[in-house]
């Protein structure tokens, strides 16, 4: 994992360096770009100014103790701006991993018990749009239905306009409000989470559906599922408690592979929705050139990248009890 | 040593001859999968229809796409809004049957226009990033030891990125235009390529008729592109033909970002960005939406299909 991550840095570091783009042609105005003195002030401050291997190691080191530099965009602490970000992307990534799956996993389990039936091929036919549609035209027809003609949820941004946010505990508006016991801006809250979560969770579902189905469908032809069935019980016990159950292993996979869909969806998604998310942090950082950020987000994704894989192999441990036994 | 070619292919590349009755069985089969995977079909009709659309546009296209005409901007779509029919305004030549945009071109002219963007910079992103993946995955297969873990890691470096977020980190640097975007999508697409083609050298590499091969004194070049390249390569053409849709996606969702071609040129993604501005206007994005959506289904139509075809556990 620590060589991963040191690679990880090296790499976002390089892109970020090696190619012919100024920082400072985006970010000084136009009219100090003649001014020699500002730009190597400019240059100074950053540390643009010294050779490669030097700001890679200066960068290193200030990683390792925990300053991840500021920010050339928003001229805070990169650290401190990721941990502002940061908490909005985890709301909405976890309810929309919580719908994909639920959404996923039910269609894929449907899906193969009707195998080649009408009910088989609908919800095929489903999970292909799922995974064909772009997510800004979904989210764009959810806010068009939802939002501007039936005004069931709420627009961009994680609260309406007046309503002001909860005291930060966790940074996650919807728990916040619980905590706050304020019931009024959990709803609120929970009206502007809903569409963009299911937006990206229908983005998810359509892989997850399609790897649940062709593994349980792998499953069901086992001779333990005969012997299950012979044993008389129900097939919803045999299919659910038999079948499923050994056919979640590449479904935790594919969970685990797809994160960085989810985090690709995240960014298109947060943009959409005004989401003042990591995604949109990273975008518009990378159109400012802002290199302490991209490196800071690259690292981030890096290290959550490789803690989702780790909870995978440990949820394997728990699914499969062949693992546990080797 | 000289090798004598002929009888090095003989040996390499024709295990089994095909007699003519076996090739007409193929086809017999294709066409049974194909009756009986109808997505299939449905795929393949779709693609070649936009196909067809983007190599005839400039004849079918009622306007040019780049024309302005700002005393008719935001029209509504002449197809779908019946009050136009009494508005003498728009009862001459200029009907837009799928609206105009903000500088009032024509957006069915511009959506004819978007495939020959789209679909070329899908399959440049596939072709390229399996002519990398491939180079590198075969190397590493071939070569093994030391060299098979240094690209090995090397990969996986690479995928540890979320796709969206390293192609924005490159065309951020490189700037942003229909070149870079490609390019930067051909940074995060290779790894997959890389990962398949070496595990597939790795199989065929112990086969018999490449021992054979070497037995004959093929130098190392001429057995891993002549001999073992040849066998290993159907997964990969079938892995890119499944590809080209998740390609033309992610490149739609670069350009919605701004970081694909110019503001005015006709490509989707940049279409549906633009129309964000106008939301009240929905025929601004959703078209081109839906013709990102309809051209990527057909692609994994035929995909999805394919992997039936080729997977029998899942039939």
């Amino acid at each position: 994992m620590i060589p991963l991550l040191f690679g990880i840095s090296l790499v976002a570091f390089l892109i970020a360096n090696a190619i012919p783009a100024d920082p400072i042609n985006a970010n000084l105005p136009p009219n100090a770009l003649n001014d020699e003195e500002l730009i190597a002030a400019f240059r100074a401050k950053w540390g643009l100014d010294e050779p490669l291997h030097v700001q890679y190691i200066t960068y290193i080191t200030n990683v390792l103790q925990g300053d991840m530099g500021t920010s050339i965009k928003t001229r805070k602490p990169v650290a401190d701006d990721i941990r502002q970000f940061l908490p909005a992307t985890i709301e909405l990534a976890t309810l929309s991993i919580v719908i994909g799956l639920t959404m996923g996993i039910s269609f894929g389990v449907i899906s193969a018990v009707w195998q080649n039936t009408v009910v088989d091929y609908f919800v095929r036919v489903f999970a292909l749009i799922g995974v064909s549609f772009p997510v800004f035209l979904l989210a764009l027809i959810g806010l068009t239905i939802f939002h501007s003609e039936l005004g069931l949820v709420g627009g961009p941004g994680r609260l309406d306009f007046i309503v002001r946010d909860p005291p930060k505990v966790t940074g996650l508006f919807t728990v916040d409000a619980l905590l706050d016991g304020d019931f009024d801006k959990f709803r609120n809250a929970l009206s502007h989470l809903i569409l963009p979560s299911f937006v990206l969770g229908m983005f998810v579902s359509g892989i997850i559906a399609r790897i649940t189905r062709s593994s349980l469908l792998e499953v069901l032809n086992m001779d333990y599922m005969r012997t299950a069935r012979s044993k008389g019980l129900s097939e919803r016990v045999v299919v659910i408690r038999h079948g499923l159950s050994n056919a979640l292993i590449p479904v935790v996979t594919i969970i685990g592979l797809s994160f960085g869909n989810l985090l690709a969806g995240a960014v298109l998604t947060e943009s959409i929705f005004a989401w003042p998310g990591i995604g949109r942090y990273m975008f518009r950082a990378s159109t400012a050139q802002d290199f302490p950020a991209i490196m800071g987000i690259s690292m981030l994704i890096a290290v959550i990248y490789v803690i989702v894989n780790f909870v995978v192999d440990i949820l394997y441990y728990f699914i499969d009890p062949r693992i546990r036994v080797a | 040593m000289t090798v004598p070619t002929a009888r090095l292919e003989s040996v390499a590349e024709r295990p089994i001859a095909l007699t003519p009755s076996s090739r007409r069985e193929q086809a017999a089969t294709v066409w049974y999968h194909l009756r009986k995977n109808p997505l299939v079909l449905v795929g393949l009709i779709i693609v070649i229809v936009w196909v067809l659309i983007s190599l005839l546009a400039p004849t079918l296209a009622p306007f040019d796409p780049l024309q302005q005409d700002v005393s008719n901007r935001l029209q509504r779509p002449a197809l779908f809004d019946s009050s136009q029919e009494t508005d003498e305004e728009v009862t001459d030549a200029t009907t837009h049957l799928l609206g105009t945009d903000e500088l009032g071109r024509d957006i069915l002219t511009r959506l004819l226009y978007g495939g020959r963007i789209t679909i070329p910079a899908g399959i440049a992103v596939i072709i390229f990033g399996s002519i990398v993946g491939t180079l590198i995955g075969s190397l590493a297969g071939y070569l093994g030891g030391m060299w098979d873990e240094v690209f090995m890691r090397i990969t996986e470096l690479f995928m540890a990125f979320p796709t969206i977020i390293l192609a924005l980190a490159v065309t951020a640097a490189l700037g942003s235009d229909i070149r870079n975007a490609i390019i930067a999508l051909v940074v995060v697409w290779w790894p997959n390529y890389a990962r398949l083609v070496r595990g597939l050298v790795l199989e065929v590499k112990t086969q018999d008729y490449v021992e054979a091969v070497r037995a004959i004194g093929a130098p190392g070049y001429y057995i891993l592109l002549r001999t073992i390249l040849p066998n290993s390569f159907a997964p990969a053409v079938v892995l890119a033909t499944l590809d080209i849709g998740n390609a033309i996606l992610v490149f739609a969702g670069l350009s919605f970002l701004g970081l694909g071609p110019e503001p005015s040129s006709p490509e989707w993604g940049k279409m549906v960005s633009i129309g964000i501005d106008f939301f009240d206007q929905w025929w601004m994005w959703l078209f081109p939406g839906i013709a990102i959506a309809s051209l990527v289904m057909a692609f994994n139509f035929i995909g999805d299909g394919m992997r039936d075809i080729l997977d029998p556990r899942t039939r």
